[in-house]
């Protein structure tokens, strides 16, 4: 009774205003028409034959296939492995950040910036280069025949060096809470600086290290691109379905895989969300009361800042190949300078190139103002099923983007919707994959402003649209530009999801980059790489410019 | 200027949903009616549904059940935007974007007004709370007391039929906020503006009310003259609230029309009252501070625990048949003055007596 009477006094709340009515409508629909219903078509699509009828039968082979099992296994080894490392190593530059008196402290939010605007597999395309059969160290250097960097080693390295930056966001935010007082009122009761590290830091960010090692082992898990490129006979889910639906045409036994594999990261995210994302002891003593006194005593400066430095430097230096193998002739056998890659690229591939930037171009407004009005409406309005937007919206961030491929290619292939093959498949795909990163950060942001500012606005007579676009929109305009910035370039370098949206009418960057390293044609794929990275330096430049000459600060823009 | 026009609430009620399906009752049936032109506060600590009520007036929140009429009509369904109310808040929630012009046409704009005109208002209504020359400055170059003006003026300029205070007052320090305090009612009386004013600081209700609304979890206490609330508390919760007073049990003796005699601190008082009361019953007796003397010769006997020294008065506690009062001397200069430990006598002035059940 009591819920009855509560839903509708919140139904007739919205419905004083109907633009709001609508808004909600509208962003609802498209939540459950392009996130829910293609993971409902994968989860659905295990459990039904050709005729319709119901079985167990596909997941009950998946689930027998021992190299199913094995590649089950193997994922989640993976991604153990590499959140482990990473956590660790990510820690060991949020120490040296927030403790250190060290210089070059900048090139740690390079690091985290790299990943971003660069393909996802841009460091295993880098490794082949040192690595590979033909590698700059194998055969360049040692000379060796016989060299096999496909596989787990190669695997594993690589998305450590990939992924460990984004333990070193969560915990260098987290160590810059804490109050300096509390170390030096340790000290000044007489414990040591290893004492305190050991009784005071590492309890204090405790949970954040849980909520660095399974954020990584989602991106672990999810990651497609490195498998493919590097992975050798160590399958993974992720590539496993991607090989499964597309290369075998078996798409039963991919969303059986699919499946399992977005059980296993839906499970990460709720327990990385809702059981560790709450504990914060950090919170409780406030905000630092002023700036910690940085070390340089040599013990941490040699142990924590030598190798965070020398891991950065090897980093960079895994970065600076990509330019440079594109420019030579032959690598690992002929290093003259050429151009002749970039020729190859003009010749006969413009066209992924501007497809890629266009579409990116396109989803961007779209993705910035949908994820805006998502948060506005989570933090600010009280509606029946906010709930479900809430969730659904945040959710797409742990899907795993070959799962939500499979996905788009089940639901939109037949009616009411039929996209296979059109440009606007492609830009949803870009828009919901990017959207989550967009809300959370309107979210923050909105909740740093009183809801009074936006209450009096109303007050004095402004419709709850003129509310949004004349204070909310300026208030959270950084926001809002870093989320389009972002967006573009997650678009232009998202792979995992679209390789299964693209079609010979479309065809993007990322892709036509990872059949160039399969056809062993690395100057090429370096020549695309580097395009994408100009391209993606150049609007986000030009964004940047033009934002800061309208007085807007997207600085912290890198943040996703 | 839209003319001033009344407000009233009929059995309101509001319910939140509190953590875990709780559900708090914030309003339970109130009703009240204000004139228009009236400045009526709602006085009360903190979750006493004052504010509540305000945010439903205003539109900010959807009464449970019940009904809210502004000038005779009922506005329960209208958004905020469409009521003739304009509202200042505590945190006074100035657009940090806009400046203090744009700011305060920021509702004139949406009334699509002429930008002469705007100018004008605005620049007319700057000048009654002082800050002409600022108008130019943002919110964030503005001190606390600023702010509150241009916070006032971002109300005042839309001429509303209603006004309505949330604690404006609270975040300035103790002196602005008496100034603040005159500034406030001597505009609303210019203006003639029915004002709502939503506090818990009793002196700020005192200081400007035509007629105060006392509540307390969730309904009305009392209501009356700044003056009645105070000399006539209609409970032990309002007595207390308001000023300071001993509470002291005491117990019926005999009655009269229009007055008992009590029993209490070792003698008997007659007090006027309206309660119907019978011999033998349990009240409060209320004594302020200042309706009790101290005396060497003659009347209760009682003892002299703490005396304070606070410029303008002299703070006593004295202990008496096992009770302890606070007695306020407010003219330590013409009287003696006591130190603790002294034995004394108290002379209690009867028609500043006063019972609650």
């Amino acid at each position: 009774m009591n819920i009855i009477r509560r839903n509708l006094d919140e139904l007739r709340m919205i419905l004083r205003d109907p633009m709001l009515a609508a808004t909600i409508i509208l962003v609802a629909a498209s939540l459950v028409l392009f996130i829910l219903w293609p993971l409902y078509e994968v989860l659905w699509e295990g459990f039904v034959t050709d005729k319709g009828t119901i079985t167990l039968q596909y997941y009950r082979e998946a689930l027998a296939k021992t190299e199913n099992l094995r590649t089950l296994a193997n994922t989640i080894w993976l991604g153990i492995f590499v959140s482990t490392v990473s956590t660790f190593v990510g820690f060991l530059f949020a120490y040296a950040d927030a403790f250190l008196r060290i210089r070059f402290k900048g090139i740690f939010n390079m690091l985290a910036i790299l990943p971003i605007i660069s393909p996802p597999f841009a460091l295993s395309m880098s490794f082949i280069m040192l690595f590979g059969q033909q590698g700059f160290v194998t055969r360049t250097i040692l000379g060796l025949k016989e060299t096999n960097i496909y596989g787990f080693e190669g695997l594993a390295t690589v998305q450590v060096l990939t992924f460990f930056p984004v333990a070193y966001l969560v915990l260098a935010g987290l160590l810059r809470q804490i109050d300096p007082a509390l170390e030096e009122a340790a000290r000044n009761m007489g414990a040591s600086r290893g004492h305190i590290f050991r009784t005071i830091v590492l309890p204090l960010v405790r949970p954040g290290i849980a909520n660095a090692f399974l954020l990584v082992f989602i991106q672990s898990v999810a990651d497609f691109g490195n498998a493919m490129v590097i992975g050798g006979n160590y399958n993974t889910l992720a590539a496993q379905i991607y090989m499964q639906a597309m290369g075998n045409y078996d798409i039963k036994g991919g969303t059986a895989l699919a499946t399992v594999l977005l059980t296993v990261s839906v499970l990460m995210f709720v327990i990385q969300k809702y059981w560790v994302g709450e504990k914060s002891y950090v919170t409780v003593t406030g905000k630092p009361s002023r700036e910690r006194e940085l070390t340089s005593d040599p013990l941490p400066l040699f142990f924590v800042g030598v190798p965070c430095l020398l891991i950065s430097l090897f980093i960079l230096v895994l970065y600076a190949l990509i330019p440079y193998g594109s420019l030579v002739n032959l690598w690992g056998i002929d290093y003259t300078p050429t151009f002749k890659h970039y020729q190859y690229v003009i010749d006969i591939g413009l066209k992924p190139i501007l497809d890629t930037t266009w579409l990116s171009l396109i989803s961007m407004p779209i993705t910035g103002i949908l994820g805006m009005v998502i948060a506005f409406l989570i933090v600010r309005k009280k509606f029946f099923g906010r709930g479900l937007i809430e969730f659904s919206s945040l959710l797409s961030m742990a899907i795993p983007g070959t799962v939500i491929g499979v996905g788009y290619v089940l639901a939109y292939n037949k009616e009411p919707l039929i996209l296979t093959g059109t440009a606007t498949i492609i830009v949803l795909s870009f828009v919901f994959r990017s959207m989550p990163v967009g809300i959370r950060a309107g979210i923050a942001s909105l909740q740093q402003i009183d809801p009074a500012i936006e209450e009096a606005a109303q007050d004095l007579g402004a419709s709850s649209f003129k509310v949004f676009t004349s204070v909310t929109i300026p208030l959270i305009k950084s926001a809002f530009f870093s989320g389009l910035i972002y967006s573009f370039v997650r678009s232009m370098t998202a792979v995992s999801a679209v390789i299964f949206l693209v079609s010979a009418s479309y065809n993007l960057l990322t892709v036509s980059i990872m059949s160039q390293v399969d056809g062993g044609k690395l100057g090429v794929a370096a020549a695309y790489s580097t395009v994408l990275i100009i391209i993606v330096l150049t609007v986000t430049g030009i964004l940047k410019l033009l934002l800061g000459r309208m007085g807007v600060d997207v600085s912290d823009v890198q943040g996703g | 200027m839209s003319t001033s026009k009344s407000v009233s609430v009929k059995k309101l009620v509001k319910i939140f949903d509190g953590s875990g399906g709780k559900k708090i009752t914030a309003v339970d049936n109130v009703s009240l009616t204000i004139e228009p032109g009236e400045f009526v506060t709602l006085l009360g600590p903190s979750g006493c549904g004052k504010t509540t009520i305000l945010r439903m007036v205003a539109g900010f929140e959807i009464p449970t059940a019940g009904d809210v009429f502004i000038g005779g009509d009922r506005v329960n369904t209208l958004t905020p935007d469409r009521r003739d109310t304009a509202m200042v808040f505590q945190s006074y929630a100035l657009f940090p974007h806009l400046n203090v012009f744009e700011n305060i046409a920021y509702g004139l704009k949406i009334k699509k007004m002429k930008s002469a005109e705007i100018k004008a208002k605005v620049q007319n209504i700057l000048g009654l709370v002082g800050l002409s020359d600022l108008e130019t400055r943002s919110p964030n170059q503005l001190s606390g007391g600023q702010q509150q003006r241009v916070a006032l003026a971002r109300a005042l300029v839309m001429e509303p039929a209603v006004l309505l205070f949330d604690e404006p007052l609270s975040n300035l320090d103790a002196k602005l906020r008496i100034h603040m305090r005159r500034e406030i009612r001597k505009i609303q009386r210019q203006f003639g503006i029915t004002s709502i004013y939503v506090t818990h600081d009793q002196a700020e209700a005192m200081s400007m009310s035509d007629r105060i609304i006392v509540m307390n979890k969730g309904v009305v206490e009392q209501m009356g003259t700044p003056k009645e609330i105070y000399a006539t508390p209609a409970s032990q919760f309002v007595a207390d609230f308001i000023g300071t007073a001993n509470i002291i049990p005491s117990t019926v003796t005999n009655t009269s029309d229009g007055s008992v005699e009590v029993s209490t601190l070792g003698t008997r008082f007659h007090v006027k009252t309206q309660l119907p009361l019978k011999h033998g019953d349990e009240v409060k007796l209320i004594v302020r501070p200042e309706a009790v003397a101290l005396s060497r010769a003659d009347g209760i006997p009682a003892e002299i625990t703490s005396s304070v020294f606070m410029g303008s008065y002299q703070d006593y506690v004295i202990a008496a048949h096992g009770q302890s009062l606070l007695i306020v001397d407010s003219d330590p200069a013409n009287h003696e003055t006591f130190e603790a430990g002294e034995q004394v006598f108290l002379v209690i002035a009867p028609h500043k007596l006063h019972i609650v059940k």
